[in-house]
């Protein structure tokens, strides 16, 4: 799976950068085409819900979508599989 | 089915300011509802007026957003002549406490089967920053210029007192704890009471040295502890920080309640 924010939802208030145990989440540095900084994201592949997902057949995580209070951040089903090299320091 | 799947898509993004607390809560609300596996036509959300009441018309079960304070005689009405269906009342602390005030207290003796949300923000957000009975001492509001010289309501306490069956609070930056609640709150009968400490970034953290969406959330994150934390602190003679907000369960009873399913 993959994670995506959605760029007319995001209004920029960078609560997803606080909960994320990955810190994938960071504070954008330029503007969308609505005029708001929505945050980058940092190797998402790393995201607990996008790699076990399917294994374990339930949510983990899934504490940036819960926080997110412009419901924006979502994650996507990749057709085909794409295989990602992941790396996760600790 | 997913919570998203008992959003209006349609009406969505909502009115909400850039990072205010309602967004998460009503998240937390629609996760724990779906995961309960309620039906879309038996629920029904209620609200009052507020930014904190609008929250009801971005979902798409029946819902009903009536006048200021009166949300609960209204769920009241609802669930009494209809017990079977699921009632669930979205309220903020000026609605719930302020013009509501006796509603409220007499909901929690009556002890309908309900679950009432409360977005406690510190203050009257779609008005315009008014201080209201929850803001805190020392707060800066509209009509507090120099400083709440109030003490505020403990609304929680308030709920154990009155007589609901299910009383607990968190913040909108606990979200798994909130949901969990939340859950245990519907399976409740009876009345039950979660309240949810809410960041307010356009009327409460801007007047008050939070200028940030992240500050109000680290700040509440920083500023909470469990009851019974606080409680073991106080037994052992420790000064807590008045600060400091108490979370958790707070009382889970077996009263007789009203309008439960027969
Ligand atoms: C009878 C009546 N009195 C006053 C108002 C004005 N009014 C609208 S919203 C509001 C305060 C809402 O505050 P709160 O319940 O805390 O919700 P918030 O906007 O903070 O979420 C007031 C006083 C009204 N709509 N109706
Ligand atoms: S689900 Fe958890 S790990 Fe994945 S991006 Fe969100 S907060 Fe980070
Ligand atoms: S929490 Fe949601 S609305 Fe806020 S910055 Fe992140 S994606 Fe955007
Ligand atoms: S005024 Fe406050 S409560 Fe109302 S939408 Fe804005 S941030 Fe939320």
């Amino acid at each position: 799976m993959r994670l995506v924010i959605d760029q007319d939802r995001c209004k920029g208030c960078n609560l997803c950068t606080l909960v994320c145990p990955y810190r994938i989440f960071l504070p954008g540095k330029t503007l969308n085409r609505k005029g708001v900084v929505v945050p980058e994201l940092d190797r998402p592949e790393r995201c607990t819900n996008c790699r076990l997902q399917k294994l374990y057949g339930r949510t983990l995580c899934g504490l940036c979508v819960m926080i997110c209070p412009d419901q924006a951040i979502r994650w996507e089903e990749e057709e085909p599989h794409e295989p990602h090299k992941v790396a996760i320091e600790y | 089915m997913s919570y998203q799947d008992w959003f209006r898509q349609d009406r969505l993004p909502h009115i909400y300011c850039s990072g205010c607390g309602n967004g998460t809560v009503i998240n937390c609300t629609l996760m724990a509802v779906d995961e309960l596996g309620w039906k879309e036509e038996e629920t029904v959300f209620v609200s009052g007026i507020g930014c904190s009441s609008r929250a009801s018309g971005y979902i798409v079960t029946d819902s009903l957003h009536t006048t200021h304070g009166r949300a609960l005689p209204f769920a009241t009405g609802v669930k009494l002549s209809n017990p079977d269906l699921n009632v669930v009342v979205f309220t903020g602390d000026g609605d719930l406490a302020a013009i509501g005030g006796n509603h409220f207290i007499h909901a929690c003796r009556r002890n309908i089967d309900l679950t009432v949300i409360c977005m406690n923000n510190q203050i009257y957000g779609m008005t315009g920053g008014q201080g209201s009975p929850t803001t805190p001492a020392g707060a800066l509001s509209t009509t507090t210029p120099y400083g709440s010289s109030e003490p505020a309501f403990d609304l929680s306490e308030l709920a154990v007192a009155a007589g609901a069956n299910f009383v607990a609070r968190w913040t909108s930056y606990h979200v798994k704890e909130l949901t969990r609640a939340i859950g245990a709150g519907m399976r409740t009968p009876g009345l039950s009471f979660i309240e949810t400490m809410t960041q307010c970034p356009t009327n409460y953290g801007r007047r008050n040295k939070l200028r940030q969406v992240t500050d109000q959330v680290e700040f509440m994150k920083n500023h909470t502890a469990l009851r019974q934390k606080l409680d073991r602190m106080r037994e052992s003679g420790q000064k807590v920080p008045t600060d400091i907000i108490a979370i958790g369960e707070f009382v889970r009873r077996d009263r007789p309640a009203m309008g439960v399913r027969r």
